[in-house]
């Protein structure tokens, strides 16, 4: 498997290698004038939330009599990225509009037009009414590529039946990392007495990389060097939130080692008290869990502000050599990612709203009355942040989950486990620059 | 059928003839019996959850019985992808490669089980040893070579690449070998061709394994997700792996109960044709364990 993986990794860069120098992608081609403009569109979400994005492109298509969008579900984020890289390495048809996670990541390939070049023209929007941590996160090489359309924050889900039943107040969830530990361990049970845990205190999510790296900024750490060549994982501040970590489940005992794949599931069957995932679960946790559900902000450092550490995905436009098309891209894109669109994005899915007056809208107001857990992750965007993205975020997020599995196992010390990441996300930062010489 | 049955009758009859042997028997039926519901267990658990509403998807103790029925299940799922369409796709694409390996392979094995030619052992190893590259390490190599034949988001992208198969020609040529000589040169002299002989002498002969390789091939292009996703965009080409991917949510929002409904019946098919060849399936099995 391993070596599958490096034989494919090997290929793709020697194409990368050879396929990058060549120009630009070809363009889908232009539209006769007269005639309503045909766009495609490629996105990457599925399920319930894939049916919203349907409902905004059929609207968009019914009040738009110039522009067609055809829109094309293509997997999730990893596969319309294997998807999107294969076309333009091949400079192959690249659809005019996408839907992506890590979207500024394609700017370097040249096939993307920087989101600015619309946002800040004749038809332009007003940036300043996004919140600034929407367009960081869009953001690479200094340029914003991409515009914030699916974003969701880290939350920390409750079990409010399971803390009435160890005596916890569910109406005020732990805000520190020193009061999950302390409600962890009321949660923590052997619930029928044969000397086994049933009923643990606390989990999170598999994606652990999301909730490490907000834990390192919240502990002061940096996550990269401002060059962009070096990550700073085994700073003290850094080692300092793995070990807390490690504590989680070899010292509190609050946490299952690695049990992270099945946490989700263990939370809904009413097993796990707290658990950390993705806001994006919000609707579906409060249809499928069989209690009563709680949700909190992603807890902090005593006396320290939480970090939001955002996530989701992006909206890019396509180099296109008709100025027409590309104009009716950015129409499209827009409509995406209007206050109205965030406001039907957001009451419909787990997503946010990605403008800083959202509570203010009188339709969310009356909406969060009647879903109040839903004002949560809105009102953690206070402290919204995004982790920078550099070239290597995708080996980055696989060595620092392996760092937390490792500690968590005990096979190795926060430092160590960090020492290796580094080395190993330095290493790959270096090649790709290399590559992209 | 009825060959097999009676095999089977008198390989029971001799393995209760003595004590040592029953208990062998014994533990080897409790063995599959395990193995069995191993198998089965998903199949199963697939069902029930393919008829259970969202509040009981994650109940613990979990339930194999729903309390409520959900039958609306399948409906929806049937509804929320034009399943016609990606089951036309997939069966057309699944029975040209099958048809078209079939022909090929056999054609291939053939040339290499009996003819003599310069170079053979040769094409053999290099046709062996495309087994040994993963279909990730192709992937990237096969979309430029489509693209440059503007095969791209067609028909053709779907089936022309997988209808050689080299597993496949490994496979019959085993099996052709296995045909006596002496077979060909009488045929040879009573007048009939090479093709002719492998038409009406070898492939009768060879059924099972034609039969293994027909649902190796239809159940391989069945389950194919990751190719069909890449070359095609069109939704009209889409075939069923991607429609099904579809129900999985990107964080969250997964309908389980509708997504495995539509599992149900994408997987149908593979079984049926399980059943169809199911016969010589094992005797395939059987004829390749009993050699050696």
């Amino acid at each position: 498997m391993r070596k599958a993986l490096v034989v494919l990794l090997v290929v793709v860069f020697a194409f990368a290698g050879c396929q990058a120098e060549g120009g630009k992608p070809t363009a889908l081609p232009t539209q006769a004038p007269g005639q309503a403009i045909t766009l495609e569109f490629w996105y990457s979400l599925g399920g319930s939330s894939g049916k919203v994005v349907e409902a905004l492109v059929a609207e968009f298509n019914q009040t738009h009599d110039s522009i067609k969008v055809n829109a094309t579900y293509q997997g999730g984020y990893a596969e319309i990225m294997a998807k999107v890289w294969s076309a333009v390495y091949a400079k192959e048809t690249l659809p005019h509009v996408a839907h992506l996670g890590a979207a500024p990541l394609l700017g370097e390939t040249g096939a993307i037009v920087p989101i600015t070049d619309f946002t800040d023209g004749p038809n332009g929007i007003d940036r300043s009414l996004i919140r600034d941590a929407f367009w960081a996160y869009n953001s690479a090489q200094g340029k914003v590529w991409s515009m914030p359309f699916n974003n969701s924050v880290p939350l920390l889900y409750y079990n409010r039946d399971l803390f009435l039943r160890a005596g916890l107040d569910p109406d005020s969830p732990p805000k520190t990392w020193k009061e999950v530990i302390e409600y962890g361990k009321a949660l923590t049970q052997d619930t029928d007495g044969n000397g086994e845990i049933d009923q643990w205190g606390f989990n999170t999510h598999s994606d652990t990389h999301w909730y490490l790296s907000a834990m390192f900024l919240e502990n002061g750490a940096q996550i990269i060097s401002a060059d962009e060549t070096r990550v700073l994982y085994n700073s003290p501040q850094a080692v300092a939130m793995l070990e807390l970590w490690g504590k989680l489940v070899t010292e509190h005992r609050i946490m299952p080692p690695a049990q992270h794949n099945e946490a989700k599931s263990d939370f809904l069957a009413g097993k796990l008290g707290m658990f950390l995932a993705s806001s994006a679960n919000l609707p579906s946790f409060e249809e499928e869990a069989s209690f009563q559900l709680g949700a909190a902000p992603l807890p902090s450092l005593a006396g320290q502000d939480p970090v939001e550490s955002i996530g989701g995905g992006s909206l890019v436009i396509f180099q296109n050599e008709d100025p027409a098309m590309l104009d009716a891209a950015w129409e499209f894109v827009k409509w995406m990612t209007s206050p109205q669109s965030s406001l039907y994005l957001s009451t419909r899915t787990g997503y946010v709203p990605i403008y800083k007056d959202a509570l203010a809208w009188p339709e969310l107001a009356s909406y969060l009355e009647e879903n109040p857990l839903r004002r949560v992750p809105i009102e953690a965007l206070e402290y919204s942040y995004a982790i920078p993205i550099f070239v290597s975020l995708g080996t980055s997020d696989g060595q620092l989950r392996k760092a937390v599995e490792s500690v968590e196992l005990g096979a190795a010390t926060a430092q160590e486990a960090l020492d290796i990441a580094k080395a190993v996300v330095d290493a790959d930062i270096a090649e790709r620059l290399q590559e992209q010489e | 059928m009825s060959g097999l049955v009676g095999s089977r009758l008198a390989m029971r009859a001799k393995l209760w003839r003595h004590p040592r042997q029953m208990v062998f028997a014994a533990l080897w039926y409790v063995f599959l019996g395990g193995a069995a519901v191993a198998v089965i267990m998903p199949y199963l658990w697939m069902l029930s959850t393919s008829l259970k509403g969202t509040a009981e998807l994650f109940t613990y103790p979990p339930t194999w019985i729903p309390r409520v029925w959900r039958f609306r299940n399948y409906l929806d799922a049937w509804n929320a992808a034009p399943f016609a369409l990606y089951f036309f796709n997939s069966l057309f694409v699944a029975l040209v490669v099958t048809l078209g390996q079939l022909v090929t392979c056999s054609l291939a094995a053939y040339a290499f089980a009996r003819m003599e030619f310069k170079g053979k052992n040769v094409a053999f190893a290099l046709y062996l040893s495309t087994t040994m590259i993963s279909e990730q390490a192709t992937l990237i190599p096969s979309y430029l070579l489509l693209k440059e034949l503007n095969w791209l988001d067609t028909y053709m992208a779907l089936t022309v690449p997988f209808l050689a198969n080299a597993f496949g020609i490994f496979m019959l040529r085993q099996a052709f070998m296995t045909i006596p000589r002496e077979l060909e040169d009488a045929a040879t002299m009573d007048g009939c061709g090479r093709l002719r002989f492998l038409g009406q002498v070898i492939l009768p002969l060879t059924k099972p394994v034609l039969a293994s390789q027909a649902l190796f091939a239809f159940m391989n292009n069945w389950n194919s997700y990751l190719w069909p996703l890449i070359v095609t965009t069109s939704k009209h080409l889409r075939t069923i792996q991607v429609g099904l991917r579809y129900f999985v949510g990107q964080e969250g929002g997964t309908q389980w109960g509708i997504f495995m409904a539509a599992t149900v019946f994408v997987s149908l098919p593979v079984v049926l044709v399980y059943f169809l060849v199911q016969k010589s399936f094992v005797e395939g099995i059987a004829m390749t364990g009993v050699r050696g």
